[in-house]
């Protein structure tokens, strides 16, 4: 019984031969002239093959890799779970009338089984949102999803998660997880490891759903659409809408709560651009604007934490070697590839560090009470629009400090960083009308 | 532009002016520089005996403890993180595309070294069925070979690179001769050609089988170490 629970709707490889499982599929199949991967549904090369004659998978290889000689086996998802009889939400806190109001939309759209969006501003508690939507869905013994392209969010959420629904059973799957899958009601996992389920979920919560890889990668995408159930239907939590989901919101083809006001009720700060004139060229020189210097500086002397953010990892090491001749010292530099990442960033929220020097790893997904924002180069092409709105929204999360200071550093005024100010006054202005204030 | 075949990333190859004046189609490089870069390649200065990097030429502490079973070894990168992160995934993982990576170094390498016969450490049966690919000969662009070692069918084991440098040490001899390809090797200068160097227990008793055919010298070529 143990071992089958882990085929319930899912499409993996047996390790050994159980007969229940009946006669599988072959994971790498002749389609037309050209063969295809079963897992995730991408096209193999012509060149992807093995001397013994066999085809393999290079998309999903990191996955464990899967031959034209392999066999995926799954088992329709029975939805085998115990229920409850008390509440299933074990959350005490409450929702700001704001929140309370978007959360029983998204509850009356999920009871009409309707696929939506949630657009809430950066800090607008879009998680406690949804907590008694999916209290709803988990009582009626729905299997739930909770995804995001990013690990960092998946790591922060599940044990957020696990304290809400203490009676659910509960798993995280991600790429260099140690402990092994469990089938249980409730999955928190990346988007990848849904490549590995098929018509499993009722509800799929895509949490920063416009996030890279997700938003350019049919393949994630597809993976989405697949672990769903035929009758299921999906969640998308976002702050910054892509050019297509905003279009589908204009359009109504897609049923949206929004929200623009953040849970404490203060409005988001602004975006202030400042002139550095061919800050770039300077920076080859390893100098840095001095007006970014006098503000850092005034920042070191307040005792005020901040987050500097950069345009390339390659301009980390310049960027830290200039701050340390400012005699602006006792930050650390983080990027995507560093190992000790999530310890630099526990540094920063412990207050052991005073600064951070990072790229746009950090846009997303992280929260430190009182901290000042300021971007080097936000012309740069890494910064879009809703890169740029997502990190000047790290300030002022906190309700205890909501007046935060963000800074963005340009060579000249780029659509980009326009179309950001002017997402953050458009939210501001429907923030208002909502009952927010200026801290 | 084209895609490097370890990180996928596009990249433009570096064309030289010779490159232009030859009058050739461009190589395609099949990694971008930094992927190229990964890899350490070792210097003049290493052991004669098993191609380790070191500070001199003399022959090292672990070369010594071999006393009378010399080997002459060379190697072409040092088995470092960059090198096991390739190993991991084209050995491991299976990723048989990856050998495109370093066909072009062990070409030079093999046109710089002297031998009649080149043979391949063999993989065993089971391994065939797993991985599809022997990554030895996987790294050969058309060079001859001859699969002269078989591995031994009563051979079960834990696969060499899961032990300790004692208990691999203590292997007791995986090969025998193919017999039908032995008569080949009789008065020929062999070349072993391996992976990874570690402890050099493979290729020694390799070689042992191969001086039992009748070789006139044996000598071996590696990857890594």
């Amino acid at each position: 019984m143990n071992e089958l629970s882990e085929f319930f709707g899912r499409r993996i490889p047996a390790k050994a031969a159980i007969p229940q499982l009946g006669a599988g599929m072959l994971a790498v199949q002749p389609v037309g002239q050209r063969y295809r991967c079963q897992r995730c549904q991408q096209w193999l090369a012509p060149t992807d093959r093995l001397p013994n004659g066999a085809w393999y998978c290079r998309q999903c290889l990191e996955m464990g890799r899967l031959t034209s000689q392999t066999k995926l086996y799954t088992i329709p998802e029975p939805n085998r779970f115990a229920i409850p009889a008390e509440p299933m939400l074990t959350w005490t806190g409450t929702l700001s009338d704001n929140q309370q109001r978007a959360a029983d939309a998204v509850l009356h759209l999920v009871q009409r089984r309707q696929n939506q969006l949630l657009w809430a501003v950066t800090g607008a508690g879009k998680t406690e949102i949804v907590y008694p939507a999916l209290a709803w869905a988990l009582a009626r013994g729905w299997r739930v999803a909770w995804v995001s392209p990013r690990v960092d969010v998946c790591l922060e959420l599940a044990p957020r998660i696990q304290q809400a629904f203490r009676t659910t059973s509960q798993c995280l799957l991600y790429g260099e997880q140690s402990i092994p899958y469990a089938y249980s009601q409730l999955t928190v996992c990346t988007t990848h490891q849904l490549l590995r389920f098929e018509r499993a979920f009722d509800w799929i919560i895509v949490d920063e759903v416009d996030a890279f890889p997700l938003a350019t990668s049919p393949l994630l995408q597809g993976a989405i659409t697949r672990a769903e159930k035929t009758t299921g239907q999906h969640l998308y939590l976002t702050a910054t809408p892509g050019e297509a989901l905003q279009r589908q919101i204009r359009r109504h083809t897609v049923a949206t709560t929004y929200l623009p006001l953040r849970y404490h009720g203060f409005l988001l700060p602004r975006l202030r651009v400042r002139l550095a004139w061919r800050w770039r060229e300077a920076l080859a020189k390893h100098r840095l604007p001095p007006a970014l210097i006098r503000r850092l500086r005034a920042y070191r002397q307040a005792g005020q934490r901040f987050l500097l953010f950069v345009p390339h990892v390659r301009d980390l090491t310049t960027v830290m070697a200039a701050l340390r001749q400012a005699d602006i010292c006792g930050g650390v530099g983080v990027h995507a590839a560093d190992e000790q990442r999530t310890a630099k960033v526990q540094a920063l929220r412990e207050q052991r560090v005073p600064f951070l020097v990072t790229t746009t790893i950090l846009e997303r997904g992280v929260t430190f009470p009182n901290i000042a924002v300021v971007i080097l180069g936000g012309d740069d092409g890494v910064f879009s629009t809703a890169a740029l709105v997502q990190i000047a929204g790290r300030a002022g999360r906190s309700a205890d400090f909501p007046k935060g200071e963000v800074t963005c550093y340009v060579q000249s005024q780029t659509r980009t960083v326009r179309q950001a100010q002017r997402m953050i006054d458009q939210l501001n202005r429907q923030g208002k009308q909502r009952g927010g204030r200026w801290p | 532009m084209t895609n490097c075949v370890w990180c996928q990333q596009a990249f433009q190859p570096r064309v030289t002016l010779r490159d232009i004046l030859t009058w050739r189609p461009l190589p395609v490089p099949p990694l971008c520089t930094r992927c190229q870069d990964k890899f350490t390649p070792i210097t003049a200065q290493h052991c004669p005996a098993c191609g380790r990097q070191q500070e001199t030429i003399a022959v090292c502490h672990d070369c010594e403890r071999w006393g009378t079973a010399a080997l002459r070894n060379r190697a072409l990168f040092r088995y470092d993180a960059g090198m096991k992160a390739y190993m991991q995934q084209y050995k491991f993982q299976g990723d048989y595309a990856l050998r495109k990576a370093l066909q072009a170094p062990l070409q030079q390498a093999l046109e710089q070294e002297n031998y009649d016969v080149l043979v391949p450490i063999p993989i065993d049966q089971q391994t065939w069925l797993t991985r599809g690919f022997n990554q030895v000969t996987g790294w050969l662009r058309g060079q001859p070979y001859q699969q002269a070692l078989v591995v031994r069918a009563t051979h079960k084991d834990q696969p060499q690179s899961a032990k300790t440098r004692a208990q691999r040490l203590l292997t007791p001899q995986p090969f025998q001769l193919d017999p039908r390809i032995a008569s080949d090797l009789v008065n020929q200068r062999v070349l072993l050609l391996d992976d990874v160097y570690t402890t050099g227990r493979t290729l020694r008793h390799a070689a042992t089988q191969i001086y039992l055919g009748g070789a006139k010298a044996v000598t071996s070529l590696t990857l890594a170490r």
